[in-house]
């Protein structure tokens, strides 16, 4: 005789939650990089003067030559696409109706990973200039996402 | 901070510095939800509990009454044959004194996990609980202690139905 018939009335499942939370900090050149979008509505980058290389999100540190990073630089809010794509799920696995386009907007050597807003999917190529669109300063929070959307410039 | 290095480099922040906004952050919650299949042998376990029962299983190859109960043999690997009943009494196998919550908060007065030997069960085979009703400095190995179960409508089927064990005198 083998234990094989389990209480009807015994649980399944031992269900739970792991609490598990976590705070970033952007680092010392992460902290003004925010900090400028927040205060200023402006990207900035640092700039390299031994590679000639701008790093796009700031950076403290040059990747090529470690030489310290101080000389920032505005790269001004118009970049070009430099990739594309459309998202048709959401999050959750739902279908969306209308695609979400996410793109790579180079700035300098660098660029951002944004949404692209007030633009048709079929307008979309590589190469368009496009423009930040911010939150309005009272609603910024020092994120990435205080720039609502890139529009086409 | 060792002898050679006095003070590390970096900024360090207090919980002030966030509460003041003097640094942006980023705040994020995994998603950290999850079940766990209880099996034939801890689903009946937990039952057993939720009824004030602590529940062990019975080899009959290698006689050994194992708690909490499991529908293989760990040790011969041969299917146990039936589940048994035990006292909810026991005796304190090996304990710590705990001044550290499991988030990390210090305490004054300590948490005592130990392993207890239940009663009725083979020598050595006990479960992990609290210690409570008692002087932090006399916990023994090798004392007596019983359940202080939750009242029987506040039972869940879970090991926290025992709210811990107190120290018994035994004539």
């Amino acid at each position: 005789m083998t234990l094989l018939h389990k209480d009807p009335q015994a649980p399944v499942a031992w269900q739970g939650e792991l609490p598990v939370t976590n705070r970033y900090t952007y680092g010392l050149a992460g902290e003004k990089f925010f900090r400028t979008i927040k205060d200023e509505g402006h990207i900035m980058g640092t700039h390299c003067p031994n590679c000639d290389i701008t790093y796009v999100p700031a950076a403290s540190f040059c990747e090529r030559c470690l030489g310290k990073l101080d000389e920032w630089v505005d790269v001004g809010n118009i970049g070009d696409v430099v990739t594309y794509t459309f998202l048709n799920v959401a999050l959750d696995g739902s279908p969306l109706e209308k695609p979400e386009i996410v793109a790579f907007i180079r700035f300098g050597d660098g660029g951002l990973i944004h949404y692209l807003g007030e633009i048709e999917p079929d307008q979309v190529e590589i190469g368009l200039m496009v423009e930040a669109v911010f939150k309005p300063k009272s609603k910024r929070v020092g994120s990435i996402l205080d720039i609502k959307y890139f529009k086409p410039a | 901070m060792t002898a050679k290095i006095k003070e590390f480099p970096g900024i360090s922040l207090s919980e002030q510095d966030f509460k003041d906004g003097k640094i942006l952050f980023n705040f994020d919650k995994l998603n950290g939800i999850y079940a766990w299949d209880t099996g034939v042998g801890i689903g009946s376990y937990l039952a057993s509990l939720k009824a004030g029962v602590i529940l062990g299983s019975h080899c009959p190859s290698c006689r050994k009454i194992v708690v909490p109960p499991r529908t293989i043999c760990e040790f011969c690997f041969r299917p146990m044959d039936e589940f048994v009943p035990l006292k909810d009494t026991g005796t304190v196998n090996t304990f710590s004194l705990c001044y550290v919550t499991w988030d990390v908060q210090r305490i004054k007065e300590p948490e005592i996990p130990a392993v207890i030997d239940i009663d009725g069960a083979s020598p050595l085979h006990g479960i992990m609980h609290m210690l409570g009703e008692v002087d932090p400095k006399k916990v023994k190995i090798g004392m007596r202690v019983k359940a202080v179960w939750k009242p029987p409508e506040e039972r869940v089927g879970s090991v926290n139905d025992i709210l811990y064990f107190k120290p018994i005198k035994e004539a």
